[in-house]
């Protein structure tokens, strides 16, 4: 079971090897360039596709942390971990790549758009939850659970943001009105950014369930050497 | 151009022009020979640079991957030093066994 899911790991990497480069050559010379904004809109393809996975992975983190709440089970611990460390950095490359798209297309980087402001409380919160499982006092994985759900609250919120105020973002239909071109370049940059994401966070979760297995062997280890003969 | 009537109480308002078509050629109006020349290399200068923009994606794509990048280096050291804690615990294990 366990080299399966090593093999399973693999698999994800090894199917990204021939789809980078097809989406690389597929999004910048095969998929037109949008007439208003230019060649900055080629970012939409990588920008949106990492927006969709730091809210996927925000939302496992999430459930993952509603089950350790509930149940006290190191497995769903572990997936939470990896979860919220795969948030942190598909929300760090949303945060860069939607300003420098600003840059040019809104001559801002940073407007205060709701969906701006959301999205970087979100990730300062999934940040703050590393935070406090880490460096927290004993016990402190719970309140970093809590954390999480919070977290996870706040992901259909950015979602929504753009109909509920008045943004400058597109709206949340924007993918279904665009050509069939442009709309299918979008699925396929999706595909080797999911696989190499999903491959990363099986192996975080593997790293974890061995860290959580080596601190109860070295607690056990010193509870036998402690024992008198 | 039309020519514009006043409207009086009652009376029919004049039809509204026929939608010009973006493709057809239009005469300039109002602006000297100069200032066309200038605003059509200004247009000229902005289309390139739209077109060609390659900067902002160039940064937004490299920025993905070095962050990946840097993640999946700290994934590997991260095993690295797991592997360490394990031979760490062997060994003590050996110790006392002997």
């Amino acid at each position: 079971m366990k080299r399966g899911r090593a093999l399973l790991c693999y698999a994800f990497f090894a199917a990204c090897v021939p789809l980078f480069p097809y989406c690389v050559n597929r999004v910048f010379l095969e998929t037109p360039i949008e007439a208003k904004m230019g060649t900055v809109q080629k970012i939409f393809y990588f920008h949106v596709p990492m927006a969709w996975m730091c809210m996927l992975f925000a939302v496992i983190c999430g459930v993952a942390a509603v089950i350790q709440l509930w149940r006290s089970s190191p497995s769903a611990e572990a997936v939470a971990t990896a979860a919220g460390e795969i948030a942190v950095i598909t929300g760090l490359a949303v945060l860069v790549t939607g300003p420098i798209w600003g840059a040019r297309s809104w001559s801002t980087p940073w407007t205060n758009d709701p969906r701006q402001v959301l999205t970087a409380l979100l990730w300062l919160i999934f940040v703050a939850y590393l935070l406090v499982q880490r460096y927290g006092p004993p016990n402190a994985d719970r309140l970093a659970a809590g954390l999480a759900v919070f977290g996870m609250i706040d992901v259909p919120i950015v979602y929504y943001a753009v109909e509920l105020w008045k943004s400058t973002h597109p709206t949340t239909g924007v993918v279904g009105s665009l050509p069939s071109q442009m709309w299918s370049s979008l699925w396929l940059a999706l595909a080797p950014l999911l696989l190499c994401t999903l491959g990363l966070f099986f192996v975080r979760i593997r790293q974890e369930r061995l860290s959580q297995a080596m601190d109860a062997a070295w607690v056990a280890f010193d509870r036998v050497g402690s024992q008198p003969a | 151009m039309h020519a514009q009537e006043p409207l009086t109480p009652g009376t029919k308002a004049p039809p509204a022009p026929p939608p010009s078509n973006d493709d057809e050629w239009v005469a300039v109006e109002g602006l000297d020979a100069h200032t066309v020349k200038l605003k059509r290399e200004y247009e000229a200068e902005v289309e390139q640079k739209v077109a060609t923009d390659h900067v902002h994606v160039i940064w937004a794509y490299g920025l993905i991957w070095a962050i990946f990048a840097v993640y999946g280096a700290i994934l590997w050291k991260r095993s690295l030093s797991l592997g360490r804690d394990v031979d760490a615990l062997r060994s003590q294990i050996d110790k006392r066994v002997r």
